[in-house]
């Protein structure tokens, strides 16, 4: 297959305004919660107030007794809906089968345990207080090394265990490059747990019709095949009875992948009632209830010469994963991923890893922008800094000497991974550039002199991207991948593109649009995007993993180049000229070099249509065509780097600026990739700074609200310059790789790092994030913070 | 529960309508009026997301029960747009790229609108400090504190 079949010309590569905001911005725009269908009732869950407990009783007579309830449903009452688990199939990894409502017992505050359904949502609540349950607590485990203990209380009895997979894994002679070093170092990181919080929250609604059997499930998900596959087979509905509509998503960010045990009991309802059941979460669900992320303890240890070069590293990482390894790519998701990417863009050919996943009486673990890859870049960066710091050497220059060079490309990685292309000395140097850093290291050493803290952080990084087969594959996740786009004209010659990815914010109306028209001649205005609907959209996995403008992209490039090759063959016969001969540009089809012999796109679709005298034996006259993309692995890269000052008074960190330089290869729209870059270097700065799920020794969240829970803010975030490299990918279609994590992969690295780098003369290392004054004081004080 | 007479004007339209009295501000706009622009993000008055303009101001819908907003003068999304044309700040804000899911944009937008009606020349640091009350997780907020600078030089340019 030819991967050149992407033009730039008017459209791709353009900064085009977003064809879709107008509904936004007007508040037509309907998200779930909006949807209001005649007859709803409203459902409510009733959770579990404790972290861990046994379940003695439930006493539901009051609840239902409230005038407007329909009904209140337990684990009894939804015992034949299987349990959630994960299918992923990875020696080793035990299961933690995760009932749709709680039976027995509770393991994380928040599951739940009961349902209300009543006539209204505030009716729902009230009755869902009525609902008296019975618990019997029991002892909490919140630390993942704690739960290792053989005395740990288990979470899940029959395994006897809470640890659910535990593997060594050893990749060149470690023991030869531990034996050869000239200094050996090591440090231990304990990442904070923090969440995605889309400011959508979780919601679904059912509509079952019992004469028909057809349910139309409405859900505020990243994966609407996937979910009608999930409902079909946990319902016993068939499959062709069921029909899954993502409308408007306000934001997913991973947390919105199928599937949760809210979606499949709501189903259920809809189907036992006969009546439209709604279900949305409430942000103090959102954030117990809906999947954590981020939280591992990595302990690093590095082989090293005097000259800075790092010859073998060995990693142990500990993924704290919350009370089921959860079925959506169950507890390794965090420290899987995070093993593989430990070498990063560094020349290391000698590393061991143990990769560890434990479960403990908190939310269950699942993907958050940048999966594994975020703890992994913050331990390695910042143990980078400290060892380039005990050597005496320039952060930037000891990662210049263990750096990829951009002449080892495709470069295949120590744990399998096979870097396409990329550019990461170019980016640190464009990106140190950017931000003045020889005179900054002056300033530095002026301001230190005052007493001030000033700080510079580096975070190099690399970024698997568009999660087709192969690149789940490399990191470490047997993770299946299919996706088809459709693109037909109308007889009237307007455009429609159907695809299997779902935005969620990321702008696929506009850039797909544009990949369509680019290759079409058209203008993006007479294009349509259809995504969302499994009745309109063909079968596909979704979007997550920054998969949508490769996959996405690629696909729909290879539909639209069908239907072209269509146009043309049927304007060469109207035109009397062959194919070869003829070009479209602005909706009009025209003979290359006699442009005024020419026909309007609506003349020719028309022609394709009704008039039979333009079809040939053996073709297919319908203007559409349906195609599937599973690309190759493709990796982008980047280098972010922070300005800071440390208050040294009060531990409070004042960012100055942000420079991003990003490569994600050839870019559909700039302005798009840029907000993606913006936004996840925004989530990193609260993942450095101020974000963090805190959980007491009973299991008691006490960061239930956005007032305990610190979303970074407008004051926030400092100037943010981005700059872009393009290096294409020489693997997948047009040479477009992903874009969308990099920012959260890499900000708390170079936050963290900021800070480090500003305090280190006067104070030590820090281990954990986010970094409160509390922490920062603490480092300058002299101790390790807690 | 005694239910409540109020009557308020919504986007220019004066409703009379009869409320429990605990129901919020943000329900009544969008479960009884249908006016689901107004968006629900946290319900305890951080987010933003629940912003309308009452009597020009902003205020946090979520926080307010509809009995309280009986008299009251209320502005929601759906009304900042006349006759199909788009508000200066909602074209600023497409034309700057300051949403991606859309989902806090109501609040961020009528925000906005109600700091440009106060300060006409804000400097950054004053848009900056007057959207720290409506979260964003998906733009990083730079956009739109240029989008807010574009509304703000479009309206310095027309009068």
């Amino acid at each position: 297959m030819s991967l050149q079949i992407l033009p730039r010309g008017k459209w791709v590569g353009a900064r085009v305004k977003r064809v879709e905001d107008p509904r936004f911005l007007t508040g037509e725009a309907r998200y779930l919660a909006d949807l209001q269908i005649p007859g709803t009732v409203h459902a409510a869950f009733v959770r579990s107030p404790y972290g861990h407990a046994r379940i003695r009783r439930i006493d539901t007579s009051a609840a239902r007794a409230l005038p407007g309830v329909l009904a209140v449903l337990t684990a009894e009452d939804v015992a034949t809906l299987p349990p959630l688990a994960s299918g992923l199939p990875i020696e080793g990894l035990k299961p933690t089968p995760q009932t749709v409502l709680a039976k027995d017992k509770v393991r994380f505050l928040g599951e739940a345990v009961a349902v209300v359904v009543a006539e209204n949502r505030y009716i729902a609540e009230d009755a869902a207080e009525l609902v008296e349950v019975d618990y019997e607590r029991l002892p909490a485990v919140t630390d993942a090394e704690r739960a290792m203990a053989p005395d740990a209380p288990l979470l899940h009895e029959d395994l006897g265990t809470n640890v659910v997979y535990q593997k060594v894994t050893t990749l060149g002679d470690v023991d030869a490059a531990f034996a050869q070093a000239d200094r050996i170092f090591r440090r231990r990181f304990h990442t904070n747990r923090f969440v995605a919080a889309p400011m959508e929250t979780r919601g679904c609604l059912a509509v079952y019709e019992r004469a028909s059997g057809q349910l139309t499930f409405y859900s505020s998900t990243q994966m609407p095949h996937m979910l009608r596959l999930f409902l079909s087979l946990f319902l016993g509905i068939p499959e062709h009875k069921v029909r899954v509509i993502s409308p408007e998503v306000g934001g997913g960010f991973g947390q919105k992948m199928t599937i949760y045990p809210e979606e499949v009991v709501i189903a259920y309802l809809g189907r036992v009632l006969g009546r439209p059941v709604k279900w949305v979460e409430d942000r103090r669900e959102n954030l117990a209830a809906a999947t954590h992320a981020k939280e591992q303890i990595i302990e690093l240890e590095a082989a090293v010469r005097n000259d800075g070069k790092v010859l073998g590293l060995k990693a142990r990482l500990i993924g704290d994963g919350g009370a089921y390894s959860f079925n959506t790519a169950s507890a390794l998701i965090e420290p899987l991923a995070a093993a593989g990417i430990i070498p990063g863009v560094y020349d290391i050919r000698a590393y061991q890893h143990e990769v560890i996943a434990v479960c403990t009486n908190k939310s269950p673990v699942g993907a958050f922008r940048a999966v594994g890859w975020t703890a992994a870049q913050t331990a390695r960066e910042l143990f980078f800094d400290e060892i380039a710091r005990e050597l005496g050497l320039d952060p930037a220059e000891f990662r210049r000497r263990n750096v990829i060079t951009s002449d080892r490309f495709p470069y295949t990685t120590i744990t399998g991974m096979v870097y396409d292309s990329g550019s990461y000395l170019e980016s640190l140097e464009r990106a140190l550039e950017l931000v003045g850093y020889e005179d900054l290291r002056r300033r530095q050493g002026e301001l230190r002199e005052q007493g001030r803290y000033l700080g510079i952080g580096i975070s190099l990084y690399v970024e698997p991207t568009a999660w087709g087969s192969e690149i789940a594959l490399q990191a470490g996740f047997p993770f299946p991948s299919h996706d088809n786009a459709t693109v037909t004209i109308d007889p009237t010659g307007k455009v429609r593109v159907a695809v299997s990815v779902h935005s969620h914010g990321q702008g696929h109306e506009t850039t797909l649009a544009q990949v369509a028209a680019e290759i079409l001649g058209v203008s993006i205005d007479d294009v349509i995007v259809e995504h969302g609907d499994t009745d309109r959209a063909p079968w596909g996995m979704g979007t997550y993993a920054s998969r949508s403008a490769v996959i996405g992209g690629g696909m729909v490039a290879l539909a639209a180049r069908e239907v072209r090759e269509k146009i043309l063959r049927v304007a060469s016969r109207l035109l009397e000229v062959a194919p070869e001969d003829l070009d479209i540009q602005d909706g009009n089809v025209f003979v290359k070099g006699a442009p005024d012999r020419s026909l309007s796109l609506f003349q020719v679709a028309f022609a394709a249509y009704l008039d039979g005298r333009v079809r040939a034996e053996g073709e297919e006259p319908l203007l559409s065509a349906t195609k599937f993309y599973d690309p190759r692995a493709t990796y982008s890269n980047g280098c972010i780097v922070t300005v800071c000052e440390v208050d040294g008074e009060t531990g409070i960190v004042h960012l100055d600026k942000i420079v991003a330089v990003e490569d994600c290869g050839t870019m559909l729209n700039p302005m798009i990739v840029e907000g993606q870059v913006m936004g996840a270097i925004a989530q990193g700065i609260g993942g450095a700074l101020y974000e963090a799920m805190v959980y007491d020794e009973n299991g008691q969240l006490l960061t239930d609200t956005f007032v305990t829970y610190a979303l970074p803010t407008a004051s926030d975030v400092p100037e943010l310059i981005i700059e872009h490299l393009e290096t294409p990918s020489p693997v997948t279609i047009g040479g477009i790789k992903g874009i969308g994590e990099g920012g959260l992969l890499a900000t708390p690295a170079s936050v963290a790092g900021a800070v480090l780098d500003a305090i280190w003369p006067a104070g030590r290392a820090i281990e954990q994030l986010p970094l409160t004054p509390e922490r920062v004081l603490a480092a300058l004080g002299g101790e390790t913070g807690a | 529960m005694e239910r409540v007479p109020i009557t308020v004007t919504v986007n220019g339209r004066r409703i009379s309508a009869v409320v429990e009295p605990r129901m919020t501000l943000a329900d009544f706009l969008r479960e009884e009026l249908g006016l689901t622009g107004t968006k629900l993000g946290c319900e305890h008055g951080v987010c933003g997301s629940c912003t309308v303009l009452w009597d020009g101001a902003a205020v946090r819908s979520c926080l307010v029960l509809a009995a309280q907003a009986d008299g009251a003068n209320i502005t929601t999304i759906e009304g900042l747009a006349t006759d199909g044309t788009l508000h200066p700040v909602q074209q600023a804000f497409w034309e700057a790229h300051a949403l991606q899911c859309g989902f806090c944009t109501p609040g961020m937008v009528l925000t906005a609108v109600a700091l440009l009606a106060e300060n006409p020349n804000p400097s950054e640091e004053e848009i900056r400090e007057a959207l720290s009350g409506n979260l964003c997780r998906c733009t990083g907020y730079q956009n739109i504190v240029r989008a807010v600078q574009l509304a703000a030089q479009h309206e310095r340019a027309r009068t």
